[in-house]
Parts: C-alpha cells; structure tokens; sequence
C-alpha cells in the first residue's frame, strides 16, 4: 500500500476522533439544554432547528446539485398552510398533516423542476422568482383556503390525543431535524450524492457516465422541496400562527444567507449557517431597515471573499477527514488484469459501428457530409484529418451529444441514431474529451468509481439507510476503482483532488473513468493533445493493452507517429468528407492525404 | 382599442426592460438579478427629481438615467468583476440578489414606503382615435420603446462597438487576445443596461405608482418578458414584452385583481417548459452549434 495512503489513514483517524467527540458533545447539550434554558430560549432554539431542516433542503438544491432557487421560502410557506389546513379544516392527525404540507411542497417544487430539466441553471433562478411572487399572491388572495392577509391560527400540537407543551415540542423537533441531518449525509455519500455532484459539476461529463441529468434534477428538487415543506409543517404547529408575510422575499434572503455563512455545498454548513443567521439579526432588532441592507451586503461580499463558508474554511484544514475509507482495507491487491476486469460481454456483431451517410449542418456550413465508415471490433481505428475537417463533430454524433441533420449510425447491429449520450452509456459505448472533463468536487478514485455507476443496484433506501447491500457494493466499486488507479499509476493519489493533478494525469484519469464503464467501443478524442513525449508512449501502450483485451477503440489523434503505429485502420477525413481509409501502409503512402496535409501539389 | 392600446403600451415598456437584460445576457451570459432594483431607481430617482428639486422632464430625465449608469457600472465593480469566469460558477446569482437587496432597502429608507403619484407625459392628455380616448403617454411609451429598440439594433449591427459585443458575447478569451477589452465591453454594456433601465421605470412610473416595491412588482415582469422571447436578442426582447403586456390584458378582464401577476407567471413557466429558449429562441436554432463549440 502506498505509503501516503497510509499516512492519510491515521490523519483520518485522529480527525474522526475529534470530531466524534465534538458532535457527541454538541448532541448532548442539545439535549439537556431545554431543562436549564427557559421557555423563551427553548422555543427560539427549537426555531434554529426548523431552519436547520429549511437550510438543508435549500443545500442539498443549491449546494450540491447546482439548482441556485430562490423559491425556498415558498416552498416553506406551502408546507405551513397546507399542513395547517390538513389539521384545522380536515382534523387529520398531526403527522398526517406534516406529510401532506411536504408532499404539496414537493409538487409545487415541479413547476420549478420540470422547466429546470430542460434550461440552465439561472432561467431556474428565474423561475423561482416568479413562483415565489405566486404563491405570496395566492395566500393573499385565496381567502378561504388561507384565511387571506389577515392569517390563520392552528391548535397546539395533538399527538396521539397529547397536547405537547414547549419543552416535549423541542425534544420532537430535535429528533426531525436530527434525521433530516443523517438523510442529508447517508444520501450524498452515496451514489446518489456523487451523482448529482457530477451533474454541478460537469452536464456533458455527467451524461458520458449516463447520468440522465434531467431526470435526476427534477427528483433531487422534489426531494429539497419537501425536506422545505416539511419543515413549514413543523413551522405551522409550533408557531400556531400564519400570515403570508412570513414567507416573504425577506425569507428568500434569510434561507440564501444561512446557506452561504455556513457553505454551500458542506455537510454541516446548514446547521452553521442557520445558528448564525438566526443569532445575527438579534443585534438588529433596533433598526430592521438596516438588517436587510447588512443581510444584502454578505450575500455581496461572502460569496467573493468566502465562497465556501464556514464549513468550508474549517473542512480545509481537516481534508483527510473525507478519505474514503474502503480503498485502504484491501491488504493485498489483485494484479491489474484487463481481460478480467473490462471485458464482460463482448460478443456482438463483427462490425461494432457502422455509420452511413453521416451528415451535419450547422447553419449553412456542412461540418460532415455523407460520411461512411465501419469499426471491426477489437480493433483500433483512427480517424484523422486536418484541423476543422469535422473529427469532433463526427464522434459527438457518434456519442451523442450533437444530432445529425442526416445519416445512421449503427452499433452493435442497434440503430442508435439520435439516441441520447446518457443511454449509450449503457449500450456500451463510452469516451474521453478533447478538453478534460473531470469532476472536480470529487476525488480522484471518486471519479473513477462514478465510470462504474451502472453496476450499482443498492436503492435510494438502501443509501439513506446504510444497509449491508450498500456498503457491499460501494466496498467492491472502490476497490475496483483503484485498481484502474493502478495502471495509470495514480493510486497513491487517490484522495487528491483531480485539479491538482497534471495535464498528462488527469487524461489518464479520464480514460480510467472511461475504461471502468466496461465498454464495448472506446471513443478516444484526441487523448495525447497536450501530453509530452513520454506520456505519448505510455498512452500508447495502455491503448494497446486495452485494444488486445478486445475492447474496440475509435481515436482521433494528431500524432501521426503514434496513429500510424498503433492503428490497425485507419479513415481520413476533409471538409467533412472522406477521402481515403486503409491500413495505415496505405494511408500513409497515399498522395490525396499527403495533399490534404502537406498541401503538396501531387 | 383602448385596451389593446394599454397592452401595447405596457408590453412596450416590459419590452424595453427585457432589452436591458438581455444587452448584459448577451455579452456576459448572466441574468442580472438587481435589475429589478435598477429600474426602480431609475423611476425613483427622476419622481424625485421631478416633484421636489421641480425639474423640467427632460433635465430630470437625463440625471436619472446618468444616476442609473453609475448605479450599474457600481454593481457590476462590486458583485460581478471579482467573480472571474462567469459560466463555470453560478456564484453571481447570489451577489447580484445580494446587490439587489441592498438598493432596495436603501431606497426604502430615502424615499419612504408610501407609493407616490408619478405625473403623466403630456400631464395626462388624452386624444380621441377611432372614438375611444388614448391617452398620449400611452402613445409616447410605444414610441419611445420603438425608437431605442431600433437604435440598439442598429448600434450592435454596424458600429464597431456592435461587432466588439458580439465578439465578446461568442469568446471572451479569444476576442480578449484579439485586442478587445472585454472587460470594458462588458461594463458598457451595463451602463447602457441602466440607462434603459431608467427610461423604462420613469415610463411605466405613472401607470404602477412609483414606490420601492417596483422592484418586485415591475422587475418581475422584466424578467418574465425576457424569458418569454427568447433572452438576448433584441426581436426575442420585443416579443416577449408585448405577449405578456397582451396576455395581462386579457388576465385582467378574467382573473380577480390580486391573481393577474399569477397568471403572468404561470404562463412564463409554460412557455419555458415548452420552448426553453423562448418564443423567438437564438439558442433554439443554435443549439447544435453551441455544443460542437464547448466540446
């Protein structure tokens, strides 16, 4: 085992420790605190820990799937009056009442959702402006449903014919916000959490691993939606009173600062944030028009100076604390045998990809035009040609990422023309990019692992749970991960972060994402651009062995050294057009490419 | 015809906002945020201007679109310029709310909460066409709005600065190499951004009352417009301000006062989930080119 492994080990050890004891501490005030502290300092404490729940909603959104909305605090207000509805007008039971204020929650969240499936990131915000604005007009308007401007008063809590008082009201938030805090950690260590890190992180990259981006933002948003109607809910029965004012633009603010004082995008940065945020205005209590300017001037200033938070400048300093701890158990590691390890089911149709009339038209520019090529499988196939000649075009159709104007393209005897990146993903088919696209938010094994997502089956309660299937899996997918680390020799930075690695390595690392995707046909875009000589030769031996384990490979390359010895076809292309394919004998002794390239008159 | 007039006229003006947003959403790829706020001031400032320092129209006019260009060019300084590269963090959205925040209670406290009667253009004069009275005003914001639509049109099409923008709004870096300021660009665009800004908050002033909520009750709309059309392009901007000036219009015959801004929005989130990139979408027809690009 490398040594620096085992250095991070005992770093993560001792980190734990301190932790441990700090959050046992933390725990145990909290629960003795309501005997000491009085009515007042209970209820305001028990308000911390609804907003705690209100943060995390809006930091699992924000924070680590990258939907920035500002429609958290109606989110929060629909699950008050809903819940206070449920109870008040329908006297259903008080959980009852919790659970419709979040599941209503989570629906009014798909009208934010659903749009942000298909926009960037920042039409959502808009969007959730706009929602914000319906939903204030509609508790002002609705009289009947909301009690209108005047609001509306809701009995103190029944459970189970119990009228709660303070201090038993205190005890039941605490365990909800406790469970919503474990949610927030089971779920984004896991491969749920990496997931959506992937998609914040890189949308195309995301959909390279076949992530259906889309479908995972409209979840990951009905879930904050709810984790913030849920905590409205709670909200209604312990204030026992609404007004729509509550759930204001002032709110908006109030939720976007929690999140950005404690850090986006941290695991205890909504707590920090919230206890903050709550205590901060107290000193304004004076002077309420200064508050709002002082609240605008952090959200200002704190993204800027402090972009990750509280919690983030803390976590900096204990980093080895997120080590993953299952690639350090494994004593003796299995030799790298690609054979083993990649190929599963590589028994297809003898031409692996075919491609007929390919065509692609930008505007009134023909980027590729009426392009023919066949893959036999187990081979390597290039695909050269001058700059612009419509290399890249040509395997985003293959990949799908662009759609051709015209043209099929078969593989593995599948038409797949069209069909979108994320579900090529799973037919097979996988690749590396021009210009890397890695996960930063994530580590080097991390981004490893993420290639072999497909193979997970451990469910979303299995995460939140933590049960042996989960843990199985994720001890086999990170063991197998680092023996792809292996043979790009990065195993002993497996918990770096991927920037800090260099250029030559972080393509390494993208092809082993690639490879761990166990493909059929590899799509090597230009993978040895930027690589010095010694990094060439190395990439052409691992494309070889990988080549000789039976994967095809598809390379666009500019080396014409390197294409031409490893390659065992090669298809030239110009304009969009080919003009000439054979072995690389043939290519090479071929005087159409030779004017193509040299701009000899032959 | 007098309500056809009045939607024409309010979609104008929403028009014009949605043009502000989209001459910084076209060189920077941002939505600004304050711009909510910007308008607000814009009406603001010249109300004051006007009704207590008894300015003539035009005078009042000027300094509050010179008071809205420095207002922009500080917000660009303060929340956007440190920020570097704008399309892999997404971190302006919170400081340019943040910026917008600030100017909203600032102006609250200046102004007051109480919303103030803005005078007519015209003080209100009204002419009869086709039997129905229009009020001038109502004519002077299609026209206005007409005319600096067309002039920007213009402006980014054949001066050197048009093609400047459109460099900077296709490849910062590049045209940064090529000896372009983006940076420079990029503020100009802001300034002129406030300056519209200005121009459509004092228009729309007398119609809504000018008071510090405009930033809520009129930015919205702006922004609404602006997705609705298509963001960026100046025909999309135009577009999207008239539907949502018509679509109001009808909203008010049907739906109780209160709801009208509701429905406004609810079609906005239709529109975007049918067309994402808006009615008249650039990024529609150019989706595919974009991609090939990024890859």
């Amino acid at each position: 085992m490398p040594n620096s492994l085992i250095k991070a080990n005992s770093m993560q050890k001792k980190y734990s420790r301190i932790f441990i004891l700090f959050w046992t501490a933390l725990l145990l005030i909290s629960l003795v605190l309501p005997l000491f502290a009085g009515d007042y300092y209970t209820r305001f404490i028990s308000l911390i820990f609804i907003y705690i729940i209100l943060a995390i909603g809006y930091n699992i959104s924000a924070g680590f799937s990258g939907i920035t909305s500002f429609a958290f605090a109606a989110h929060y207000g629909v699950g008050a009056y809903v819940s206070a509805v449920a109870i008040t007008r329908y006297n259903m039971p008080f959980l009852v009442g919790l659970l419709a204020g979040a599941i209503a929650s989570g629906i009014v969240g798909l009208a934010v959702s659903l749009p942000s499936s298909k926009v960037k990131h920042h039409y959502l915000a808009l969007i959730s402006i706009g929602l914000l604005g319906i939903v204030q007009q509609v508790l002002n308007e609705w009289q009947w449903f909301t009690g209108g401007s005047g609001g509306m008063y809701i009995p103190s809590w029944n459970f189970f014919n119990i009228v709660l008082d303070t201090f038993q009201k205190y005890y039941f938030i605490f365990v909800i916000m406790l469970f919503c805090v474990v949610l927030q950690r089971n779920l984004l260590k896991s491969r749920w959490g990496r997931d959506l890190i992937a998609i914040k992180n890189n949308e195309i990259a995301a959909a390279g691993v076949g992530i259906n981006f889309s479908k995972y933002r409209i979840a990951g948003y009905f879930l904050c939606s709810m984790l913030a109607g849920l905590a409205g809910s709670v909200y209604a029965s312990f204030s026992g009173y609404l007004s729509p004012d509550t759930f204001n633009f002032e709110f908006t603010v109030f939720i976007l600062l929690m999140a950005v004082v404690g850090g986006e995008g941290t695991l205890t940065g909504p707590i920090i944030g919230a206890v903050f945020v709550t205590v901060i205005p107290m000193l304004f209590n004076a002077t309420p028009d200064l508050k709002q300017i002082v609240f605008g001037a952090l959200l200002v200033i704190l993204p800027q100076i402090m972009p990750a938070g509280i919690a983030g400048n803390i976590k900096k300093y204990f980093k080895e604390i997120d080590n993953n701890k299952y690639i350090l158990e494994k004593a003796e590691q299995n030799e790298f045998d690609i054979a083993r390890n990649v190929t599963e089911n590589n028994t297809g149709t003898v031409d692996i990809l075919v491609v007929k009339g390919l065509t692609k038209r930008f505007g009134g520019v023909t980027a590729v035009d009426g392009l023919d090529m066949t893959i036999k499988r187990g081979t390597i196939h290039s695909l050269i040609g001058p700059n612009g000649a419509g290399k890249s075009t040509t395997v985003n159709m293959i990949t799908g990422i662009d759609k051709p104007t015209e043209g099929s393209i078969i593989f593995n005897g599948e038409e797949i023309t069209g069909n979108k990146m994320f579900n090529l993903t799973r037919k097979g088919l996988s690749r590396t990019y021009q210009h890397v696209r890695l996960f930063n938010n994530l580590s080097v094994v991390e981004n490893v692992a993420i290639g072999g997502r497909l193979s997970y089956t451990y469910s979303i309660i299995d995460s939140i749970l933590r049960t042996r299937k989960m843990k199985k899996e994720e001890r086999k997918s990170f063991h197998e991960a680092m023996e792809y680390l292996k043979i790009i020799d990065l195993e002993d930075k497996a918990n770096y972060d991927p920037e800090s690695l260099s250029a030559g390595q972080q393509k390494l690392l993208e092809l082993a994402r690639a490879l761990y995707m166990k493909p059929e046909l590899l799509v090597l875009d230009e993978p040895c651009a930027g690589l010095s000589e010694t990094e060439t030769k190395e990439f052409s031996k691992i494309i070889k062995k990988i080549r000789n384990a039976g994967i095809s490979i598809l390379l666009i390359e500019h080396h014409m050294d390197l294409v031409m010895e490893i390659s065992d076809y090669i298809t030239v292309i110009d304009y969009g057009k080919k003009i000439a394919e054979g072995d690389p004998v043939s290519v090479n002794s071929n005087p159409v490419v030779r004017t193509a390239y040299l701009g000899e008159g032959a | 015809m007098q309500e056809i007039v009045t939607a024409l006229a309010n979609g104008s003006i929403y028009a014009l906002m949605a043009l502000a947003i989209g001459i910084i959403y076209s060189t920077t790829q941002i939505i600004n945020f304050a711009h909510g706020s910007v308008i607000m001031i814009g009406a603001m400032s010249s109300y004051w201007l006007l009704s207590f320092a008894q300015m003539n129209f035009i005078t009042a006019m000027l300094l509050a679109v010179l008071i809205n260009i420095v207002l922009s060019i500080v917000i660009y300084k303060v929340s956007v310029e440190k920020l570097g590269d704008l399309t892999n963090n997404s971190r302006w959205i919170v400081t340019l709310f943040g910026a917008g925040i600030i100017i909203d209670n600032t102006a609250r406290i200046l102004f007051g909460t109480e919303p103030k009667a803005y005078p007519y253009l015209f003080d209100g004069k009204v002419i009869p066409i086709f039997g129905s009275k229009i009020m001038v005003h109502e004519i002077m914001m299609i026209l206005v709005a007409v005319v600096i639509g067309i002039v920007y049109q213009i402006v980014i099409q054949k001066t050197n600065f048009g093609r400047a923008v459109r460099a900077v709004s296709f490849r910062p870096d590049t045209s940064r190499l090529m000896g372009i300021r983006s940076n420079h660009i990029v503020l100009i665009c802001f300034a002129i951004s406030g300056a519209v800004a200005a121009i459509s908050g004092a228009l729309i002033a007398p119609i809504t009352f000018a008071s510090y909520t405009m930033t809520y009750s009129i930015g919205i709309k702006a922004f609404a417009a602006a997705l609705i059309g298509g963001l960026g392009n100046t025909k999309g901007a135009f577009i999207g301000g008239i539907s949502l000036g018509l679509i109001e219009e009808i909203a008010n015959m049907v739906v109780p006062g209160g709801l009208k801004d509701a429905i406004s929005f609810l079609i906005m989130i239709i529109v975007i989930i049918v067309l994402p990139g808006g009615i008249l979408s650039a990024k529609l027809f150019n989706k595919g080119e974009l991609n090939a690009e990024k890859v």
